[in-house]
């Protein structure tokens, strides 16, 4: 049975597998714990006997279990018991590897297996799937009351507080008992909360309870109390896109480390404290995509519910605001392939909102998330910063709605400013050849005039739309042409009459030009050096020759 | 009222022989506006009454509190001469009429505001160098013509204050001539010193009228010239022979009736001919008035043929004085007709400026129109600073037309600082909206400004950030980008009270950025927006401004802070090395310092990456002692492309190096932005590749696997080579009586300051120190000094040159330095420790 001491070795290189799980296994203490387990404690852990129950009364036939890395051990042993349990109804997969996060459902390894249901073990971001059903099996955890209470007891002095209590999945079953022990003890703002699907509440995928059988989710913007003033004491170390997201949206935030859990000790405790600081460093990234001229979108989940329509809608927000976007690719990611595409000044991530927060060390340009895209390409003028942090992809539209509807209300301003720009090109007796004004990057408090590639495209478009209204017959209708034009050696394919700007890129900012380009380069250089062509080694590798000499060598 | 029209003005500027650009320069406090206003009031501007109080050129609110001057103002004038015999005196041409059009800009003095003067002088021919007769010759003066000559602008001097002397001092004649004498003596050091062979002799001379002395508070001064042209008519000799005998040792023996040099007649002393001619009758009316003696006053004033208006008779005391002086020698006249004989014009000027003007080959259309001064030529304008409109948030464009003819909605290529040849980057093109001329706070439209001229361009502002260069010439080149003396060095980060005011904090940093051209906003890696000045005073009038002016919302200030640099102490103790993620690949580094000199010159540009390749390298041989072949294998500098930090490439034989070059590159851009001790940018390091290998594959050996891993393996060899951190340091520069100079010395030694000079000025009892002081410690030490020396003290700092931060080693978390870079990293939102060198070294 679970003879396995460690995660077998895959095929990802062994330093690489941690990196990016958000549950990151303190593997000595988990071993540790492992080995004292009965099969009763492991029966109850993975809820074997209520999987079982919904795989039959659902009808599922392929199974696909789908284990964190840090839980991959005790695979061996659940699909044996749940095989047991079913009594071989249909075959059992074990998904290992998963192609983006923990978190998420890997419906692509899923469908490989062509499997009608995904059982997923462990923490879950809960992002809502596109294809395949999913049972979600967060794995019960023991939690010892007396030192939760303590703890809780420390932190909050003030019995009067409104405490909303909340655990990480894992530990979801202790909310309720907590909370209890807590309302004996007068604490009367206590608040629990339970779990319900939906990433973009307040508080991610909670709501909360109040007292007998009251309970709301409470959205944004909606007319649930508001949490501002409430504290949040939370069981077990939240990711950091939560914490982000939460110090953001309550007055504090206590932790509970919970050592008790073999699959979720990470090594240092994030200290809330520290989040104005983190968000400070978003921003500085969110600066830094608002003067990009070409920005990659990323994707890193294949499964989480609307992630085609979020990337139709990045990239038409990108091309508003007149920059170029290209979609990209690669699997888990990391700096070394990220960096592959010198050409992009920037990466949004479209992925759950757990695994949205790309922090790793080294990154060669700035990785954001959708939310705080549309933070960046706002502009100048409206971009607002208050702390209030979204990590996934669930909020694009309604951030988008929402700007909208802002765009509306100030719109009487927005008037007020057209009218007078326009009057500025009268005066001016602009015409069309004049350039954009640059841009101010706010990073390093120069001008940059090539933020917007794009835009020259849209007007030129326009114009294009404008003469042929007017009965002119345009010259050369970019648009309509079909014929094959010869290009001019040298000359970059234009688009819509713009070079694109990858292209340009690559022809501008590359000195390596292909082989014998250094040659000439060196020539220049240092006549000196430049030395006499000599007769190199001919034949094939069994025997080469050298120059004249027939013997061979 | 003023007594000239803009159409004369315009009508002027087609006669760019009679054109005269000048800025009035000066160390703080030494009267520059003061003096300026006896020329406003010459031409009508102001009223003569309130010349000397008014300071009309300092247009801003705080200016006039605050008495300093921190924009420099531009305002043209009319001007004559007393006489077209005059005319003659100008050497270079005939000349049809006698007006003249003085283009004036009257500059800060205050040493944080030394960008102004810069961007002032740029534009200007000539400088007016104002310098007080009891302090004599300061550190800013000295700065301030230094930046002339640099930028080949040739001098006048006035010496102010000189009723100081009389009425504080009591001086005797000789003595007054004695201190005059030592000025000039200290200004033409400077001069010679810095001198740009081009520019000829242009050594100041009182003899040859290129000095005046007066008095800007009483509206007041004279040149020898005057008083020469006086006597040359009462004794019936030449002019410039008498203005040769009113200055030095020369005597007049009124027992012989002869000139002579020798200072005794039969063992009696004679009478210098300066004290006897020129301070005699000025010495008189001085004790005549002062000691309430009208009737004597009135008989001089009679003996000199003046007449006082009759209101000015019933004055008293020193209102009588300013008065009769006012009579007797107006400022303005003296001043105009130093400036107008002596100042070049700009078709004089440019012939010998265009060479430190013009980017491009000296034969190309741009730079000879530009050398001609040709109104038909191209276009070549120079724009050198922004000027606030009334309208909030745009400016008029400040410049200098040198070639050309500039006129409204004239379609202009705009030619941002970063522009290449050829090029698209930094390039737009724009019609000019309007072309107006600076009078002061106030503008008059114009139609067309020719070559010579100084003007404001409406519609331009969106397109510059400081400075720029406007031409309708595809091929034109750029005008030289100004180099300052002062670097913003001292910073502050600026953050919102309530986040909905952001938007309104971003938009007053732009136009905080375009109203000064010496200050610096950023975002820093940690998210906060930065604010950088050259000094204490400068942030503080910046932030004033920001906060009040440009973004109007209530804003919270950081406390100020330093900026660091990351250098290297030594040589990388192991050959750094580091693999790429597919391990496939292999960069060996190692770190080394940089000399101080190199380091230097590369901030000031005179080794730029733009540089032929050999001849940087032939320098780099001749003057740092780099070996040739290292110097011509240079791949960059960094960060920015341009910063004081050099990779070079010393490996031998390495296949496919070319391919991986810019990848290199931009990993060293990174790292060299961003350093590994606290990331703050690198400086003074040099880094040399010395072996590569690489996968065989071109897929494997490609950016993702290179830039990282260059990243890494410059840190590593960084964090080998005793890494350290570099504080900037200012000069400061202290003027102090002697009683209170212990003071100046504790105050000194408190703040780790290191005095290296200190000398008495002749004839006074003040001291001039000048020490180093590191800019962490120049918080406060203006009150501190203050305090100190109960006020006698007056500080000048500027920012000098960078200096190792003492005090242990950068990465070890128990030393002050180590804690300044934890505490750094703290406020960064970064790991408190500094990473070990092995996140970064690979073992083989």
């Amino acid at each position: 049975m679970a003879n396995l001491s460690a995660p077998p070795v895959l095929s990802t290189p062994a330093d690489h597998i941690f990196v990016e799980d958000p549950t990151v296994p303190d593997s000595e203490t988990a071993q540790a714990k492992r080995s004292d387990r009965t099969d009763n404690e492991l029966l109850n852990v993975y809820e074997i006997a209520r999987t079982a129950t919904e795989i039959r009364e659902k009808g599922w036939k392929r199974v696909a279990l789908q284990f964190p890395d840090a839980m991959l051990a005790d695979a061996p042993w659940v699909v044996g018991a749940l095989d047991r349990e079913l009594a071989k109804l249909g075959p059992l997969y074990i998904l290992a590897d998963t192609s983006y996060s923990a978190c998420c459902v890997d419906e692509i390894a899923a469908e490989h297996a062509d499997a009608d249901v995904v059982v997923h073990y462990g923490r879950a971001c809960l992002s809502p799937t596109s294809r395949i059903p999913v049972l979600h099996i967060f794995t019960r955890q023991v939690l010892d009351y007396d030192q939760v209470v303590q703890y809780f007891e420390k932190e909050f002095s003030e019995k009067e507080d409104k405490i909303i209590v909340m655990a990480d999945v894992m530990f979801q079953e202790h909310v309720e008992p907590i909370c209890n022990i807590l309302r004996q003890k007068r604490y009367s703002g206590v608040i629990g909360t339970a779990i319900v699907r939906d990433p973009t509440g307040v508080i991610p995928n909670r709501k909360i309870i109040l007292g007998e059988g009251q309970d709301t989710v409470v959205a944004e913007g909606c007319t649930g109390p508001d949490l501002h003033d409430h504290h949040l004491f939370h069981i077990s170390t939240p990711p950091r896109s939560l914490l982000l997201t939460l110090s953001s949206r309550l007055t504090s935030l206590r932790i509970y480390p919970t050592p008790s859990s073999p699959y979720n000790t990470p090594s240092e405790l994030p200290d809330p404290s520290a989040t104005p600081g983190i968000l400070r460093r978003r921003y500085a990234l969110v600066i830094r995509l608002a003067t990009a001229s070409i920005i990659g979108i990323l994707v890193n989940t294949l499964s989480v519910k609307n992630y085609l329509p979020t990337i139709t809608k990045l990239k038409e927000q990108i091309a508003a605001a007149g920059k170029k976007s290209y979609t990209i690719v690669v699997g888990k990611l990391n700096a070394a392939k990220l960096a592959n595409f010198a050409e992009i000044d920037g990466w949004v991530v479209v992925g759950c909102w757990e695994s949205g927060l790309v922090e790793q060390d080294g990154l060669w340009k700035p990785v954001i998330t959708p939310f705080e895209l549309s933070m960046a390409l706002a502009g100048d003028e409206e971009r607002i910063w208050d702390g209030r942090w979204w990590g996934g992809i669930e909020g694009v539209e309604t951030e988008k709605r929402k700007e909208d509807a802002s765009k509306q209300d100030s719109g009487e301003q927005n008037g007020i400013l057209n009218t007078t720009q326009h009057t500025d090109d009268v005066e001016g007796g602009v015409d069309d050849d004049e350039s954009e004004p640059p841009e101010f990057d706010l990073r390093t408090g120069r001008l940059v005039s090539h933020s917007r590639p794009m835009r020259l495209a849209a007007h030129n478009g326009a114009n294009n739309k404008a003469s042929a209204l007017n009965g002119e017959v345009p010259r050369t209708s970019l648009q309509g042409s079909s014929a094959l034009v010869q290009r001019k050696l040298g000359e970059l394919a234009m688009v819509n009459g713009i070079a694109s700007p990858g292209a340009e890129f690559l022809r501008s900012q590359r000195t390596w030009q292909g082989l014998g380009s250094d040659f000439h380069h060196a020539d220049e250089e240092e006549d000196e050096l430049s030395t006499i062509v000599e007769q190199g080694r001919s034949g094939v590798a069994r025997g080469y020759t050298v120059g004249d000499d027939a013997s061979r060598a | 009222m003023v007594n000239f029209t803009v159409e004369q003005v315009r009508e002027l500027m087609n006669e760019p022989e009679n054109v005269r650009n000048m800025s009035v320069i000066a160390h703080v406090d030494h009267g520059k506006s003061t003096l300026t206003d006896s020329l406003l009031a010459k031409a009508g501007i102001i009223s003569t009454a309130k010349a000397g109080d008014q300071r009309a050129t300092d247009t801003r609110a705080d200016e006039q509190e605050r008495g300093i001057t921190i924009k420099s103002t531009a305002i043209s004038l009319y001007g004559t001469l007393p006489s077209d015999d005059d005319l003659k005196d100008i050497v270079s041409k005939k000349y049809t009429t006698n007006g003249f059009l003085i283009n004036l800009i009257d500059s800060p003095g205050h040493v944080d505001f030394s960008s102004e003067v810069t961007a002032a002088l740029r534009v200007t021919d000539g400088a007016l160098v104002v310098v007080d007769t009891i302090e004599g010759v300061c550190v800013q003066t000295e700065t301030v013509l230094r930046q002339a000559l640099g930028e080949r602008i040739k001098p006048v001097i006035i010496i102010n204050k000189v009723d100081r002397a009389l009425l504080e001092l009591q001086v005797s004649k000789e003595d007054l001539y004695q201190s005059f004498s030592r000025t000039i003596e200290s200004v033409n050091v400077i001069i010679s010193t810095y001198l740009d062979k081009t520019l000829g002799d242009i050594q100041v001379y009182p003899d040859k009228g290129t000095v005046a002395f007066g008095s800007g508070l009483h509206g007041w001064a004279f040149t020898v010239r005057q008083f020469a042209v006086r006597y040359a008519k009462k004794f019936g000799v030449d002019r410039n022979k008498m203005m040769e005998r009113l200055w030095g040792d020369n005597y007049f023996n009124p027992h012989t009736k002869k000139w002579t040099t020798k200072s005794t007649h039969e063992g009696k002393p004679l009478e210098r001919a300066f004290n006897q001619f020129i301070l005699d009758p000025i010495f008189k009316i001085f004790s005549s008035v002062m000691n309430f003696k009208k009737d004597e006053v009135f008989a001089i004033l009679a003996k000199l043929d003046l007449k006082l208006a009759t209101d000015d008779k019933e004055k008293e005391g020193k209102q009588l004085l300013k008065a009769v002086m006012r009579t007797f020698l107006p400022a303005a006249d003296s001043l105009l007709e130093m400036m107008i004989l002596h100042l070049p014009s700009p078709v004089t000027a440019q012939k010998y400026r265009v060479g430190s003007l013009y980017e491009g080959p000296p034969d190309d259309e741009a730079a000879i129109g530009i050398r001609d001064c040709d109104p038909n030529g191209p276009l070549m304008l120079y724009v050198s600073k922004m000027v606030p409109t009334s309208d909030k948030g745009r400016f008029y464009a400040f410049g200098r037309v040198f070639s050309g003819t500039v006129k409204s909605g004239m379609k202009v290529r705009i030619q941002g600082p970063n522009y290449v040849p050829g090029k698209k980057e930094d390039l737009f093109i724009k019609a000019i909206q309007r072309t107006v001329l600076m009078m002061g706070g106030k503008v008059d439209p114009i139609n067309d400004m020719p070559a010579g001229n100084i003007v404001g361009l409406v519609g331009i502002d969106q397109f510059l950030l400081k400075s720029g260069t406007l031409t309708n010439l595809d091929t034109a080149h750029n005008l030289k980008v100004m180099k300052f003396s002062v670097s913003p060095v001292v910073q502050r980060s600026v953050q919102v009270k309530n986040a909905q005011d952001l938007p309104k904090l971003v938009e007053g940093l732009k136009r905080l950025s375009k109203s000064d051209p010496c200050v610096l906003t950023s975002t820093s890696e940690s998210g906060e927006h930065v604010v950088a000045g050259a000094g204490e005073l400068h942030l503080e009038i910046c932030l004033k401004d920001l906060e009040e002016d440009h973004a109007g919302v209530p804003l919270i200030f950081s406390d100020p802070v330093v900026q660091y640099r990351e250098t290297v102490m030594g040589k990388s103790s192991i050959q750094a090395l580091s693999k790429s993620p597919n391990k496939h690949n292999r960069i060996y580094m190692i770190a080394e310092p940089m000399d101080e000199e190199l380091a230097k010159a590369i901030e000031e540009g005179k080794i730029s990456p733009r540089d032929d390749i050999k001849t940087r390298a032939r320098i780099m041989a001749d003057e740092f002692g780099w070996d040739v072949t290292d110097a011509r294998k240079i791949w960059c500098f960094g960060p920015d492309t341009t910063g004081a930090n050099l990779l070079v490439d010393q490996t031998k034989a390495v296949q496919y190096l070319n391919e991986i070059k810019d990848s290199v590159v931009s990993g060293f851009q990174w790292a060299s932005r961003e350093g590994p001790v606290a990331e703050e940018p690198m400086r003074a390091t040099r880094f040399n590749i010395m072996d590569v290998t690489l996968h065989a594959d071109a897929i494997h050996r490609g950016g993702g696997q290179i830039i990282p891993t260059t990243r890494r393996v410059l840190y590593a060899a960084t964090l080998l080579a005793d890494p350290a951190l570099m504080e900037p340091v200012f000069l400061v520069e202290i003027q102090v009586p002697e009683s209170a100079m212990g003071g100046v010395y504790g105050v000194l030694t408190r703040r780790r300051g290191h005095v290296f000079a200190e000398e008495q000025r002749p004839g006074t009892p003040l001291f001039t120190i000048k020490a180093y002081l590191p800019v962490m410690e120049s918080f406060g030490f203006n009150s501190d000094l203050r305090q100190g020396t109960s006020g006698q003290a007056f500080p000048q700092m500027v920012f000098d040159h960078w200096q190792h931060l003492p005090g242990g080693s950068a990465i070890d978390g128990t030393t002050k330095t180590g804690q300044i870079v934890q505490a750094m990293r703290k406020r960064k939102g970064l790991k408190v420790e500094v990473p070990d060198v092995s996140n970064y070294y690979d073992k083989l």
